[in-house]
């Protein structure tokens, strides 16, 4: 049995199909790769899973268990994480208070929560920021507080939603080792939806594809950077005929 | 213990709050013997009463970010619970306070659920649709009195087992113990699990729910809890030896409530606090201004109308929040 295996899943909004049919399953402590062009659907997918959207049709099974239909609460007690590609930027709390919210899903002492989040920002090099607002940041560092407070919720499965983006060439670089660090060390399971080719063909073991909403290509990143369709599919219909 | 630590840990607070927190309470203890009127001493007991409402209604409202205009429902349920208790089985204030609070925490934990299947301003406004009728209810039933309402029986001597007591003094320095249990409690709730859960909740809903928050869960813990406002409710009722459903249940009451956590700084410690320093002696004033003057009767509720309007457009955090402000920009 697969660590984490989706079946079949499909949304419609009212006529505009975001998943079609999306398959796939993923082993414990891989790295993923999910890309795809704009609105091809990748995070009404991630949304399909953790249970913002509840899908029209599909299985969501995860270490064997369905948690299709779940609130993201409960998939996220069951050990999934994620981030958000859009963060709603927020006032009200400090950046290690953020942190130590995630700390606090598993724990319920305030102490423990503290030194935890403390531990998670050591880890991501956030520790200069942690008194910062989210609104006194710039985007790039908002969604790395994101990835912070998930990773305190200690996931299993993170789903990391366009993380890179906004980085300059260095900070890529960095993050690319982290993550390397976070599924080696850690042991955790990585899908991560970005549109930086060179970050995620470097960083996944395995690559998935989505084009207007259907999964047209999963693969060793060698080969999805080869691949026909996908070159199609990003690039246009013309790119590839006069190619 | 790890819990009583963190009620009395004011560490945390920056030197001047400490300071300002520390003269304002020895104000407080010698307040009585410095030779206030007894308008003055009526007011004094009617801030400290509306902190502790503030302060209720604070969990909820200020950390959760759910404007509730119902908590005098709660207030209603603890004042009318020890009121009919002592004049139908004499049972003493300090049964039937308790009792009184298990009932409002029981009647919000009930009708939160409900509630908390709305969101925003369709919450606020069922709140309101809520303790109308439940005022309607109380106004209509004869066995506790119907809009008459009831009136406690007078003892001869002062009695501590019914609180009963000549002075106001006794009153004042008995709403000031409850006050400060308010400030300890609220002191430890603000760096609870929950208390920064809600506060997440408020920020940011689908971010909460992806940290393995039940939303809708913690709301209504929170709810049920700042159903402890009930206390004063019952302070009311040994305090005024009179309560009717207008003078406990009314939505001016809630209302009132809501305003001065609001305007003080919802979500911060001290700020219902301030809003009813502001707001209290406002309303006596106003109270007893626009009460000889027929026909401006409801310009002290258009007024605070527009308060609410002013300070939820302009300054949802109120003025603990400005002074916050100015202090994040200096340091
Ligand atoms: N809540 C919604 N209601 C209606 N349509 C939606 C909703 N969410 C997404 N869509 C549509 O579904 C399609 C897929 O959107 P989605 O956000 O999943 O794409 P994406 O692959 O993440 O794109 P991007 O790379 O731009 O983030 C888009 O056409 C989008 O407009
Ligand atoms: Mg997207």
């Amino acid at each position: 049995m697969a660590f984490l295996e989706i079946s079949n899943i499909v949304k419609d909004f009212g006529g505009l199909v975001a998943n079609n049919n999306v398959s796939f399953q993923i082993e414990q402590g891989e790295i993923i790769g999910l890309i795809g062009p704009n609105g091809a659907g990748k995070t009404t997918l991630f949304n399909c899973i953790v249970g913002y959207y509840k899908p029209d049709s599909g299985k969501v099974i995860f270490k064997e268990k369905d948690i299709t239909g779940l609130r993201p609460f409960d998939t996220n007690r069951a050990g999934i994480g994620r981030t958000f590609q859009v963060m709603k930027v927020t006032t009200g709390m400090s950046v290690i208070e953020n942190v130590m919210v995630g700390a606090f899903c598993r724990t319920d002492d305030r102490h423990t929560a503290q030194s935890e989040a403390s531990e998670v920002l050591n880890f991501l090099g956030l520790e200069s920021v942690k008194e910062y607002h989210l609104n006194e940041l710039p985007i790039a560092m908002q969604r790395k507080v994101g990835l912070a407070r998930a990773l305190a919720t200690k996931p299993e499965l993170l789903m990391l939603d366009e993380v890179a983006s906004g980085l300059n060439r260095t900070e890529t670089d960095e993050l690319v080792l982290l993550l390397r660090r976070l599924n080696a060390e850690k042991g955790v399971t990585l899908i991560l939806i970005e549109h930086i080719m060179e970050m995620v063909m470097s960083v996944s073991h395995r690559v998935i594809v989505l084009d207007y909403g259907e999964k047209i290509e999963e693969g060793l990143p060698g080969e999805i950077v080869k691949n026909e369709d996908v070159i199609k599919a990003y690039l246009g219909e013309k790119y590839a005929k006069s190619h | 213990m790890e819990k009583l630590k963190d009620a009395f840990d004011f560490r945390d607070f920056s030197r001047a709050e400490q300071v300002g927190f520390t003269i304002f309470s020895i104000f407080l203890l010698l307040f009585p013997w410095l030779g206030a009127g007894s308008f003055v001493k009526v007011v004094m007991i009617q801030f400290l009463l509306f902190s502790l409402f503030g302060m209720g209604w604070n969990t909820i409202g200020g950390y959760g970010g759910q404007v509730d205009l119902g908590k005098a429902q709660c207030v209603g349920i603890g004042a009318y619970t020890v009121a009919l208790t002592m004049v139908w089985w004499k049972i003493p204030f300090w049964v039937s306070m308790p009792m009184g609070i298990l009932l409002a925490v029981g009647y919000s934990f009930m009708i939160g659920y409900p509630l908390f299947r709305l969101k925003g301003h369709y919450f606020a406004i069922a709140t309101i649709a809520t303790s109308l009728v439940l005022q309607d209810i109380f106004a209509n039933w004869k066995l506790v009195g119907a809009a008459k309402g009831i009136e406690l029986p007078i003892h001869d001597h002062p009695d501590f087992l019914y609180m009963q007591f000549k002075s106001d003094t006794y009153y004042y320095y008995f709403i000031m113990v409850l006050f400060y249990v308010a400030i300890f409690y609220m002191n430890w709730f603000r760096r609870s699990k929950l208390g920064y859960q809600l506060r997440m909740i408020k920020d940011d809903e689908d971010a909460a729910e992806s940290l393995g928050i039940d939303i809708r869960w913690c709301k209504i813990k929170a709810y049920s809890i700042s159903a402890f406002v009930a206390v004063g409710g019952g302070f009311m009722a040994v305090y005024n030896l009179y309560i009717d459903p207008v003078s406990v249940m009314d939505l001016d009451l809630s209302i009132k409530i809501a305003l001065m956590a609001m305007l003080g700084g919802a979500g911060s410690l001290w700020g219902p606090i301030i809003g009813a320093a502001f707001l209290v002696p406002l309303d006596r004033f106003l109270g007893s201004w626009l009460g000889g003057q027929k026909g401006l009767i409801g310009l002290d509720f258009m007024i605070y109308a527009m308060l609410i309007m002013v300070v939820s457009a302009y300054q949802p955090r109120g003025i603990w929040g400005i002074i916050e402000q100015f202090r994040r920009k200096g340091s």
